[in-house]
């Protein structure tokens, strides 16, 4: 055992002074997401797809329908495919370190987007600045309740790291106004409409006096504000959603309905920049630890422009 | 593999033909599978890729082992997922929150997932509730416990060795974890092919009435068999923890669809009394195989699922055909 241990650091070893030595050429690269139905990966692999054809990059994409087993296989799959660079956007809350230290032992370059694994960081890490942008959320939809009333918070998958950060901001700006009271918050697995639905649904029965929802994500705020409409109080429930998901900034468009405001996040941007990272890192050049494309804040008013071309 | 036939006694000749047609189709398919694999891309046929593989479907071969112990008896286990994730937790929730050693948690985790197999069996036997519901329930339950035990989040901070049993390759072949289920294969063929107990499940699935009048404990065995069953899939949870070298809650989330669909490939009938664990294997590879290769082959995500759907139906719909 001690042998092969040696053996596989010796290899790790060898592999990554290759990959820091030669300026390598990014040829192939992987993109792992944990599931391509949730719109914001969607859009972040458009971004990566478009961007590799540009510059004659080709790209490789896994969906690991959010199981954290089947990222690993696929990683290493993409291993055996011989990839240049790995984009990793790690499925579940365990985030699991093992892809990246499957990659490290190849040699290439890392990069994270929107989450990283815990004790196992990437050559850089691409993520909008979520506390901030959650935190203007919250604030924009408690001030067009008049700073006071009940709160729910629908939140993500519990432990993965936007679904900590965009409750730190919301905590915050709830902290901020004495005047509401956060009365009941529920987790959701796949950050879903139809799970936003059935926990707004939920909550609405529980607390029919609810003035305010924020759902972490877009999908989750959708759901929501169709509960709120069967449930018949779209004039007294005000909602914010997070992403700029296509679907929900089209809805926003319309400003119809209770779901009023998003922070829209530069996923294409964020695709572009993490190929432009991986090629950086292949060719022995460094790069920030953090990058940060920030979301912007989008109500009725925005929305339409964002429709027309996605950041 | 052999059939034990209505009236209890084994009939030779009708069980050699059915050895042949319980694995023959399934295994053309895998043959077929390779060869157009090696064709069409570079990357497939290597060593290294075989032993990728193998590390791929550990957990989903142990599991399915189980299964096709519950679907000879014509029973079925949708809790499998549920009670690997609930023996991932376990044993996270021992050996990281609670400080113990390896071998308490990974024996605390295997119990407990038994525990949930005992009560889906006695609930099958005991309360006359269809196997069905009855593991509908359990799925339920166990999930359930297992989001209680951290509230939903994951647990990390495994001793080392613990992720290098699924990474390190022992001679450059085996992983830890690829043994165990090459153990776990072993056993399952020997037990039954050539044990008594293994016999009666074929004899019970065929027809659990004659099975008893031929003097075989009927609920006692149906109730051992989702034990077997809950006690591989905590296996199967504890070598998955080593290899993501972390535990949460929503793991193995319709793991069950994939092992009863490795079982059917394989040619063991749902209804019970034939088929075998051989079949099973060449099914587990099969499943494993198609999404090795569809990967290798940058298919798109979509386009995979539809295509490992069409192969489950390809196969069902061959062997009925056959059957006619």
């Amino acid at each position: 055992m001690k042998t092969t241990f040696k053996a596989l650091i010796a290899a790790t070893a060898v592999a990554s002074i290759a990959g820091v030595a030669g300026a390598d050429e990014v040829k192939k690269i992987g993109l792992a997401v944990p599931n391509l139905q949730a719109d914001f990966f969607n859009q972040i692999k458009l971004g990566v797809e478009n961007y590799g054809k540009e510059l004659g990059i080709e790209v490789i994409v896994a969906d690991a329908k959010n199981d954290t087993a089947t990222q690993v296989s696929q990683v290493q799959d993409f291993m055996t495919q011989g990839i240049d660079a790995f984009i990793y956007i790690p499925a579940g809350a365990a985030a699991a370190a093992v892809p990246t230290r499957l990659a490290r032992a190849e040699g290439i370059p890392v990069i994270n987007v929107d989450r990283f694994p815990e004790g196992e960081p990437g050559d850089t890490f691409i993520a909008g600045e979520s506390i901030e942008s959650a935190y203007q959320v919250c604030d924009h939809i408690i001030k067009l309740a008049g700073g006071e009333g009940k709160m729910a918070i629908i939140h993500g998958q519990k432990g993965t790291t936007p679904e900590v950060l965009r409750f730190q901001g919301c905590e915050r700006a709830i902290n901020e106004n004495p005047g509401v009271e956060l009365v009941t918050q529920q987790w959701s697995q796949m950050w879903s409409p139809d799970e936003g639905f059935s926990i707004a649904q939920n909550m609405l029965q529980a607390h029919p006096d609810l003035k305010i929802i924020f759902g972490q994500a877009d999908g989750l705020a959708m759901g929501a504000a169709k509960a709120t409409d069967v449930a018949g109080l779209s004039d007294q429930v005000i909602i914010g959603g997070y992403d700029g998901d296509v679907a929900a900034l089209e809805y926003l468009a319309e400003c119809e309905g209770p779901f009023v405001v998003t922070a829209t996040q530069s996923t294409q941007l964020m695709g572009r920049l993490a190929v432009d990272s991986a090629i950086k890192v292949a060719a022995g050049e460094s790069v920030p630890e953090r990058q940060t494309p920030n979301a912007v804040l989008t109500t009725c008013e925005d929305a339409p422009q964002y429709v027309e071309q996605h950041p | 593999m052999t059939s034990i036939a209505k009236d209890g006694s084994v009939k030779p000749s009708v069980a050699s033909l059915f050895s042949l047609s319980g694995a023959t189709g399934p295994l053309i398919g895998l043959l077929l599978l390779c060869a157009f694999l090696t064709f069409a891309s570079d990357s497939f046929m290597s060593f290294r890729n075989f032993l990728n593989i193998m590390d791929q479907i550990t957990v989903l071969g142990i599991m399915a082992v189980g299964m096709t112990f519950v679907i000879l008896i014509a029973g079925i286990d949708l809790s499998v997922g549920s009670v690997l994730a609930l023996a991932m937790m376990v044993l996270g929730y021992l050996n990281v929150e609670a400080g113990m050693p390896m071998s308490i948690a990974i024996t605390g985790a295997l119990a407990a997932a038994a525990i949930c197999g005992g009560a889906s069996g006695m609930m099958i036997t005991t309360f006359g509730v269809p196997p069905f519901i009855a593991t509908l329930a359990m799925m339920s339950i166990a999930r359930g416990l297992a989001n209680m035990i951290t509230n939903g989040s994951q647990i990390i901070g495994f001793p080392a060795w613990f992720n290098m049993s699924a990474i390190i390759r022992y001679g450059g072949v085996l992983t830890m974890t690829v043994a165990v289920m090459l153990v776990v294969f072993v056993l399952a063929f020997v037990f039954l092919r050539y044990r008594e107990g293994g016999r009666s499940l074929y004899a019970i699935g065929g027809n659990p009435e004659v099975a008893r009048l031929a003097g075989i404990n009927v609920n006692r065995t149906t109730v051992l068999v989702y034990v077997a069953s809950a006690f591989l899939s905590g296996l199967a949870g504890i070598l998955l923890a080593a290899r993501l070298d972390s535990v949460q809650p929503s793991s193995g989330v319709a793991y069950e669809l994939d092992a009863i669909a490795a079982v059917v490939i394989g040619g063991t009938s749902l209804s019970g009394g034939t088929g075998g664990v051989v079949g099973t294997i060449i099914g587990v590879l099969i499943i494993g195989v198609l999404r090795n290769g569809l990967n290798l082959l940058s298919v798109s995500p979509f386009l995979q699922a539809v295509i490992i759907g069409l192969v489950i139906v390809l196969a069902v719909a061959a062997e009925t055909f056959k059957r006619r």
